[in-house]
């Protein structure tokens, strides 16, 4: 055994050694029998040659010593890496170009790969994630909505399809005040939660302990669990914050644990409190309240997703039944955690990804062809080693090798390239669209990155290799001339992965092409306000102090009237749901003398609670009426404004102004309170410029105040130069007072937009490297195959030919590829863009227009390509090229 | 040059060559020039299985290899058998007449 293994690692690293002797030994037999044929009388070129026949292919004795040996394998492997080193240092340019080309092609999809990785496939940090299921209730008058507490609390009673159900409400804090050591007030948010919720996930906190179930009852003491993040940044990971208190909202919270380093949630969450806290709220107890709650639960042990959905679906419709005024027309939706994490990324994650791919066959296919290109010149050496010996498999094992070689170097560089691209993928994605998935090149991608390169060896290396050993070995050893070196199925295969090349090119740029019309119409939808030069703040009435109206009513005046002073502005409004934040609020109203509906089909609009200017900072267009004036305080008559849509709806061929609403449903218990209407204004695209417009009605803020409003600037300036002198202005009127969401309204607008924008970017680059790296291949071919033509050129020239006319057939031979490239990628794109309907905008998947610039494009950068060597033939002087030979 | 060659059986290789080597240390040609010779020209190896199967042999550590001086004075590589080897060729031997014996039986019943 350990001789046996001496043995091998000396054949192995005493290589030269070993391979000297083995020449010696042979040489010393042929010597021998040499002598022995000339002392029997034979001549010495006689007894040379017998002793040549007797000894057979050297090579392949060698071969078989070699084999024999034991170290067969890997010397040769290693034998072929350093052969394969030597002949691409001996070509650098098609070193260079195949590198490049494979860097980036791995690099792409790499990079992408780091994405779906991160986003679709690295398992959430949970225990069974895939037994974890997220629970919101269903309107058709809106789609998916939160739940009411009350409705949870009977799920989780009645239903056996699942083993667990938690609560999960949001939560926000201003964390300020003495104590807090912060330079400014901030806004901090975080859940609410059942006291089961993190054992049902599976999750421990690093420091303290978990809620217990007395925690879930209302009147139970005020406790929080930190974030890691917000441990260390504002506690600095001390271990003694456990019972020590936090102000927040100026009241005391006791802090008892601090959660994992890798803790995620759907929503950025700072810190955790016990619903129990939130139950001492009375409106959190109604059942028609829908503040901001989703319910986790935990599938049992056999139940399946569907069985629970229609276990749940049954308890939704008995709850709808038994409580009609809250529950009339209230489904449940049920979706696997994972989707809610994913949320709308995963098509565009997808598509990005298929791109990635074929920028890599692309790649692969300019690389196969640079093989075929080089292999032809290397069809005699294949064909001399064939007849010395060495066997088909031996030689195709060999560009097999080769093509590894070239493979892992390009996937070496390809990981610098990824790299960058990693960072750069970091940077353009929000960070609240990954929901915490970490995009970085870790074990998983880097594995990915490798099994790429295995592949790409395939993939470029197998065509040229089956290829190279095809030649008959007797014409190829008797052709002398190198104009036949190409043979006519290596110039058919090199055509057709050019074609191969130019219609995935095609596919590309039709992609990317929809995505930037969409993106464009999308753009062009108008918004219903105005996004130029305006900005967007949030602030949370939350101490004691702003509890009672004139409090709250007072500190919104002061604001107003400081930052209406400031230079630079405009205007300045408050308001709340200000369109495309997440913030949305929805009530039933009753229209004055309407028959009344079954109580899940009233009317359901967003409600507006805005101050004087608010819709003229906005620039949103007044229809009919006027806006709300100073006039309209809080002892005025109740006013509102409605949107087109609800007088669309509701008042068709009247006069909406003067008309009356109340708010909820009418009730036997008190007189309603009438609201008149006194202003139609513009629909909004408060849920997004691709969503349509909905019901909206607006309420003077005096005579509903709110505590939570978003103050929105118009100015004449840049917008985001004002922000510190509002902040500065507000902290004259409380310097408790946290300011948070500072954005533009253009940047709300971008944000909306941003998965289809990022969508279009990559698009564009990858549709871009694939129209660069398809006109490559297009101008590899050509210009091999002008090389390959001079002899025939200079014999056409010499017939007469006129130089155009030779540049005609070069071009002509470049526009075929191009043409058949367009009409398959053409005939691809029709089944493929359909895959990418979901991302499209008012654009159809089969957009002729997109299809034929597109096509135009391809063909001209194809022409280009081809005219630059069919130029050379320009230089061909017939005589010379006749002596070719 | 004799009438007749004979191609030799599958596995009989190893054991002429562990024969031939029993009776002192012997370079390639040495060996495939021996086994000619003794078998009256009839047993005739090919250079391309000879080597092979030396290499193999040493692998397996039933010769070992030795750089000398040839009879003309060339450096040769002599072969000579180990220990092991000697117990390989009792074994090989052994097989090789009970196989003969019993296909001669059946040769000369049937």
């Amino acid at each position: 055994m350990l001789s046996d293994l001496s043995f091998r690692l000396r054949s192995l690293f005493r290589r030269n050694a070993v391979e000297t002797e083995l020449d010696d030994e042979l040489r010393f037999h042929f010597e021998q029998q040499l002598d022995k044929y000339v002392s029997s009388g034979l001549t010495p070129d006689e007894a040379r040659r017998r002793a040549r026949i007797d000894f057979g292919g050297l090579d392949q004795v060698k071969e078989e010593c070699r084999e024999a040996r034991g170290v067969h394998l890997l010397e040769t492997l290693l034998q072929d890496v350093r052969y394969g080193l030597r002949m691409l240092r001996k070509s650098p340019g098609f070193t260079a170009v195949a590198l490049l080309t494979l860097a980036l092609g791995i690099g792409a999809n790499t990079a992408i790969f780091s994405v779906v990785y991160g986003v679709l496939l690295r398992p959430l940090p949970y225990q069974e994630p895939s037994r974890l299921i997220v629970l919101n209730e269903t309107t058709p008058r809106v789609g998916m909505v939160s739940v009411s507490y009350p409705n949870f609390q009977d799920w989780r009673a009645q239903s056996h399809a699942f083993s667990k159900m938690a609560a999960v409400s949001g939560v926000s804090f201003n964390l300020a005040g003495p104590g807090s050591g912060l330079d400014q007030p901030e806004n901090i948010s975080g859940e609410a939660v059942s006291s089961d919720f993190l054992s049902m996930l599976g999750v421990r906190p690093v420091l303290g302990r978990n809620f217990d179930a007395s925690q879930d009852q209302a009147g139970t003491a005020p406790v929080v669990l930190l974030s890691y993040p917000l441990w260390q940044s504002h506690f600095g990971g001390a271990r003694n914050v456990l019972g020590r208190s936090v102000a927040l909202d100026g009241r005391s919270f006791t802090i008892i644990g601090v959660l994992p380093p890798d803790f995620r949630w759907i929503e950025k969450i700072d810190l955790l409190e016990p619903i129990g806290v939130k139950a001492n709220d009375p409106d959190f107890n109604e059942r028609a309240d829908r503040g901001d709650m989703v319910v986790l639960g935990r599938l049992a042990p056999g139940v399946s997703f569907s069985q629970a959905r229609s276990e749940m679906e049954g308890i939704a419709a008995r709850l709808a039944q038994a409580y009609p005024a809250a529950n009339d027309q209230f489904g449940v939706a049920l979706q696997p955690i994972r989707d809610v994490f994913v949320s709308d990324l995963r098509p565009s994650v997808l598509v990005l990804f298929g791109a990635a791919v074929f920028v890599l066959l692309i790649a692969c296919a300019n690389v196969a062809n640079l093989f075929l290109m080089r292999g032809a010149g290397r069809t005699k050496e294949i064909a001399l080693r064939i007849a010395i010996g060495a066997s088909r498999s031996r030689i195709v094992y060999q560009i097999l090798v080769e093509s590894f070689v070239l493979a892992f170097l390009g996937g070496l560089l390809s990981l610098g390239l990824a790299f960058a691209g990693i960072r750069g993928l970091a940077r353009l994605i929000p960070a609240d669209m990954l929901s915490g998935a970490s995009v970085s090149l870790n074990g998983p991608v880097l594995l990915f990155a490798a099994g790429v390169v295995v592949l790409c060896t395939f993939v470029f290396g197998l065509a040229p290799a089956s290829h190279s050993t095809k030649p008959d070995v007797q014409s190829e050893l008797k052709e002398s001339g190198r104009a036949m070196g190409a043979s006519v199925g290596q110039g058919r295969m090199r055509g057709a992965l050019a074609i191969a090349e130019v219609s995935l090119a095609l596919i590309l740029l039709v992609g990317a092409g929809l995505m930037m019309k969409s993106l464009y119409r999308l753009l062009s939808v108008d918004p219903g306000f105005r996004s130029n030069r305006v900005l967007t703040m949030e602030m949370s009435l939350r101490t004691a102090q702003y509890a009672k109206d004139p409090a709250r009513i007072n500190f919104w005046q002061r604001v107003l009237a400081s930052v209406r002073d400031l230079p630079g502005v405009e205007g300045a409004a408050l308001g709340t749901d200000v369109p495309l934040t997440d913030n949305h609020s929805r009530t039933d109203i009753t229209l004055e003398g309407m028959a009344l509906p079954k109580p899940g089909s009233f009317p359901h609009p967003d409600v507006h609670r805005v101050s004087p200017g608010y819709a003229s900072t906005l620039g949103i267009p007044l229809q009919r009426g006027r806006e709300f004036t100073d006039a309209d305080t809080e002892n005025a008559p109740l006013v509102a404004m409605i949107n087109v849509a609800v007088a669309h709806l509701y008042f068709a061929h009247q006069d909406p102004i003067g008309k009356r609403f109340m708010l909820g449903h009418p009730s036997a218990k008190s007189a309603p309170e009438w609201i008149t209407i006194v202003g139609v204004a513009g629909d909004t695209k408060l849920y997004g410029l691709a969503n349509p417009a909905r019901l909206e009605v607006y309420l003077p803020f005096r005579q509903s105040a709110l505590g939570d409003m978003t103050l929105v600037v118009k100015s004449g300036i840049e917008p985001a130069t004002l922000t510190s002198g509002i902040r500065n202005a507000i902290a004259s009127v409380d310097k408790e007072q946290p300011i948070f969401g500072v954005a533009t309204m253009q940047q709300l607008v971008n944000d909306s937009v941003s998965t289809r924008r990022i969508t279009l970017i990559l698009l564009g680059v990858f549709g871009a490297l694939a129209l660069v790296l398809g006109a490559i291949g297009i101008y590899g071919v050509i210009a091999y195959s002008v090389a390959q033509r001079t002899h025939e050129i200079g014999i056409r020239m010499a017939l007469g030919a006129r130089r155009e006319d030779v540049v005609r057939m070069i071009l002509a031979q470049g526009a075929k590829i191009a043409g058949a490239g367009v009409v398959i990628g053409i005939i691809a794109s029709f089944g493929l863009t359909r895959l990418m309907a979901k991302l499209l905008f008012s654009v159809s998947p089969a957009d002729p227009a997109t299809f034929a610039a597109v096509a135009i494009v391809l063909v001209l950068v194809a022409l280009l390509a081809s005219y630059l060597p069919a130029r050379r033939t320009l230089r061909v002087d017939p005589m010379m090229a006749l002596r070719h030979e | 040059m004799p009438a007749q060659h004979l191609d030799l059986p599958q596995g009989t290789l190893d054991l002429l060559i562990l024969r031939t080597l029993a009776l002192g240390p012997q370079h390639g040609w040495g060996i495939s020039e021996r086994v000619q010779q003794i078998s009256s020209d009839v047993l005739r190896i090919q250079q391309g299985s000879l080597y092979p199967a030396l290499h193999r042999l040493e692998r397996k550590g039933w010769i070992k290899p030795r750089w000398g001086t040839s009879e003309n004075n060339r450096r040769a590589k002599y072969y000579e058998l180990t220990k092991s080897g000697r117990r390989r060729l009792e074994v090989e031997e052994d097989a090789w007449k009970k196989l003969t014996a019993a296909v001669a039986q059946v040769l000369g019943t049937v």
